[in-house]
């Protein structure tokens, strides 16, 4: 080369070294990037009701308390204690440990503010049926101790505020008003700091090492990434690529695509979403017959061998093992016998079949569409004549919840404990979703929603469940076995609700 | 000129308010409610009642449509239901980028269309005119969301050069002035970040804008087979003119009138198809913002989307028709 050349040739290769700084690894702490799936749309913490931002917010703000799905309770957080002074009144302590951003304590009075302003009177929060349904007032009987006052005896009421309810600071409102605290001063008294959001791209959480949580694990990631990718290929590429180190609900086909790799694993977690199909009690389905009959016309053991290659576990009620109030001796248990579908149908005065139509959404749920198509045959062997809708899923949805389709495959997520759904979905006058009545049912939820002693509770509701599944205004069909892509140099055992806790993570240095 | 200006400012105030009828109408018509969407999965009747009420869905349509009108008219689009910010503001937030990405896809399409057009035109049934009328063909037909998940297997995927989605990536660009990504960063003379945006955005711009190349192509094709035959330019052969000069310089000028209008057409298109690429890319844009409002059934974003588009397109017709005096002399208004 000619020596004259040589100092272009330096300073070209440094400006190209230089433009391509970014692709290189720069990251001086540790970093762990998440695809996921939902959009984070807006800077108001209680501006949206879904799981992934609910946890994401709560680790920013706390949480209030959390689900242990290893321990099967719930356990303390910012709430350290709870007592049930009577059964419409609740004490809950909070831990003096904790603190907003800026140094001072969380109290009381952020508590009361969150949940009486925030989630209960503010017009943009989309959480008071969520969080706070029966919660009628909230005070503060100290600095760090707060009563919670309900307008009708709540025994799940932990499951409503743990990992769900927003703890942000008073002050901070009161002082530079909603958006602007929310924009510019959010503060949370949790292990992580907000540090950006850009709606509809990314969130980025940063670790607050003097946390007394952080603390207890010091493994736990400087920063989160949370990236939003909707289409799968993206997040199994991008999981590849490095470009993201942990990647939600990879579809069974592509799995293989992350196995392959010796950097990255696939780890299947139980999901607490129940997928069940809904028949309201109109003809056909007003007669019992012909709701077990199709119970007992699937299949669920072939479907879950084969379309779901045994990432699905199948229900045999309402819930599975590690959900709250979950009865491995309920029965009936609706098994798989056509013959049995079709004596039933005959008994129902269908001898000659029945026509239905079974309506699902697309791409909501894990192969959906391919699991319900599977049904039809299955369903038409049983004496029916079925056929399959698919409307948009914001279609499916309003007509669901204001009760016009009489059959249709549907999943109900954050079934910790299931006393919210089995009401929603089955309490007599409680949503028209189904529209099913049954005082003896009634009597039970109504018993158990009331009942604080576990050992009784648990009795009332596997007998509610019990009633439910003999009655049967729904077949309970699976819980998804959620595949996430987890790059090695990340631990972590990822929840079955779609929470994200970056504090559990532990990242090899 | 001024005249002709006024006339036509005049003739959108219609089209406006069709275009503002008919989005209204279609949006209330569609099945789905956005009390259900937003409110979460436990919301009770009593939730929905009182949303419903605070958000005017109570009210008899006409009456919501002309409140619409009236707050429209003084530039508001009124207050999203999923953002609970105003429509204008989140529009505003979201539009740089969708400007962004349009902008890039059409400068790849034109750099790369106008040439292959002017030179399959200047050598009719050539080897160069047969691959540009396949790379046209390829370009009309090439579905864009098919084509943006191939993009990224290949140059995300397989060659592992460029990133798979989103604007850009955390930690590199500096504080935001005025939404454009590249603009910011050249004023900061924030060069890893230059180089960020411009990884960033090539896949989304290509995918979105091989339709418009493959139109273009074939569109200034045509026009430079039409030229060819002009007087002036066996003139300006018969004068001794280099056979560059003649189709560069005589030729490919006077074809640009048509392509200027499938341009200015071809614009209105980007903007739709940028919902798709968004949607795929993650790219935060108004496109993908029209989605997650077409989701939430968030009427007045919903609407307030579908509105600055209209007058986008109409915006651009209007600089089109300006363009076309600037590029033939011969035209005046």
């Amino acid at each position: 080369m000619n020596p004259r050349h040589q100092p272009t040739l330096v300073a070209l290769l440094a400006a190209l070294a230089l433009l391509a700084g970014p692709t290189a690894n720069t990251h001086a702490q540790t970093r762990v990037s998440v695809g996921v799936t939902e959009t984070i749309e807006t800077h108001n913490p209680y501006g949206d009701s879904v799981s992934l931002l609910y946890g994401i917010w709560s680790e920013i703000t706390g949480p209030f308390c959390t689900y242990s799905y290893s321990k099967g309770d719930f356990e303390g957080r910012l709430a350290e204690r709870w007592k049930v002074e009577n059964p419409t009144t609740w004490i809950f302590s909070l831990s003096k440990n904790y603190k907003f951003n800026d140094g001072s304590p969380v109290t009381a009075a952020d508590v009361v503010h969150s949940i009486m302003t925030r989630v209960i009177k503010d017009p943009q929060s989309k959480q008071k049926a969520s969080v706070a349904p029966s919660i009628v007032n909230v005070e503060a009987i100290d600095k760090f101790t707060v009563r919670v006052i309900t307008d009708k005896p709540t025994a799940p009421l932990l499951s409503l505020l743990c990992d769900r309810l927003i703890v942000t600071s008073k002050a901070a409102f009161d002082k530079y008003g909603r958006e602007a605290a929310d924009k510019e001063h959010m503060m949370g008294g949790g292990p992580y700091r907000l540090k950006e959001l850009i709606p509809g791209q990314r969130l980025v959480i940063a670790k607050r090492p003097d946390h007394p949580v952080a603390k207890k694990n010091p493994r736990a990631p400087d920063e989160v990434v949370y990236r939003v990718m909707r289409e799968t290929e993206q997040r199994v590429t991008a999981l590849l690529n490095d470009e993201v180190q942990i990647a939600q609900f990879i579809p069974p086909h592509l799995r293989q695509r992350v196995e392959k790799s010796p950097n990255l694993k696939i780890t299947p977690v139980d999901s607490v979403e129940i997928m069940f199909l809904a028949m309201q009690p109109k003809p056909p389905f007003d007669k019992k017959e012909v709701r077990q009959a199709v119970c007992h016309a699937i299949n669920r053991d072939q479907i879950v061998a084969t379309l779901l290659e045994g990432f699905a576990s199948r229900l045999d009620g309402p819930l599975g093992p590690g959900q709250y109030g979950y009865d491995p001796n309920l029965k009936p248990k609706m098994n798989y016998d056509p013959e049995r579908a079709k004596k039933l149908l005959a008994q129902a005065g269908y001898p000659n079949g029945v026509d239905v139509e079974l309506q699902t959404p697309v791409g909501r749920y894990t192969l959906d569409k391919q699991l319900t198509e599977a049904m039809i045959p299955m369903l038409n062997a049983a004496g029916f004549r079925a056929r399959l809708l698919t409307p948009e899923w914001a279609t499916l949805w309003a007509s669901v919840q204001k009760g016009t389709i009489p059959f249709y495959y549907m999943g109900r997520g954050s079934v910790q404990d299931p006393s919210a759904t089995l009401h929603q979905y089955f309490h007599t006058g409680e949503t028209p979703r189904i529209g099913y009545s049954n005082p003896k049912l009634d009597e039970l939820l109504d018993k158990e929603q009331q009942e604080f002693d576990p050992k009784k509770r648990r009795q009332y509701l596997s007998q509610a469940m019990s009633i439910l599944t003999e009655d049967a205004p729904a077949c309970f069909m699976w819980r998804h076995k959620l595949l996430w892509g987890l790059n090695n140099r990340v631990e972590y055992q990822p929840l079955p609700d779609a929470r994200i806790y970056a504090i559990d993570m532990k990242v090899r240095r | 000129m001024p005249a002709y200006l006024i006339r036509r400012l005049a003739g959108t105030v219609p089209v406006l308010l069709l275009i503002s009828l008919l989005v209204f109408l279609l949006i209330h018509a569609a099945p789905g409610d956005p009390t259900l969407m937003l409110l979460g999965e436990e919301t009770n009747t009593a939730e929905v009642a009182r949303a419903k009420e605070r958000w005017g869905l109570d009210r008899p349509l006409h009456v919501q449509y002309f409140k619409f009108l009236v707050a429209a008219a003084g530039g508001d689009f009124g207050k999203s239901f999923k953002y609970a910010e105003p429509v204008i503001g989140v529009i505003k937030t979201r539009l740089p980028a969708t400007i962004e990405l349009a902008v890039f896809s059409i400068i790849i399409a034109t750099l790369l269309a106008i040439p292959l057009g002017v030179w399959a035109g200047s050598k009719p049934n050539s080897w160069i005119d047969n691959l540009g009328t396949t790379c046209g063909l390829f370009g009309i037909s090439m579905p864009s969301f098919w084509l943006a998940i191939m993009l990224i297997l290949l140059l995300a995927g397989v060659l592992n050069i460029l990133p798979t989605s989103g604007r850009s990536t955390y930690g590199i660009a500096g504080p935001e002035r005025t939404g454009f990504y590249l603009f910011d960063s050249l004023l900061q003379r924030n060069w890893p970040a230059v180089w960020d945006m411009l990884t960033h955005v090539f896949m989304p711009a290509l995918a979105l804008g091989v339709n418009m190349l493959g139109i273009l192509m074939r569109v200034t094709r045509s026009a430079v087979l039409e030229v060819m035959n002009e007087e002036y330019v066996v003139t300006a052969r018969a004068k001794g003119l280099a056979e560059k000069n003649v189709v560069w310089r005589h030729v490919a000028s006077n074809a640009l009138i048509p392509v200027i209008t499938v341009v200015g057409l071809e614009l209105g298109t980007l903007l739709s198809g940028s919902i798709i690429v968004e949607t795929v890319f993650a790219w935060p844009g108004s496109g993908s913002l029209l989605i997650t409002a077409l989701n939430a059934r968030d009427y007045p974003l919903v609407t307030g989307v579908v509105m600055t588009y209209t007058m986008a397109f109409v915006a651009i017709n209007l600089i089109i028709d300006g363009l076309y005096a600037v590029v033939d002399p011969r035209i005046r208004y």
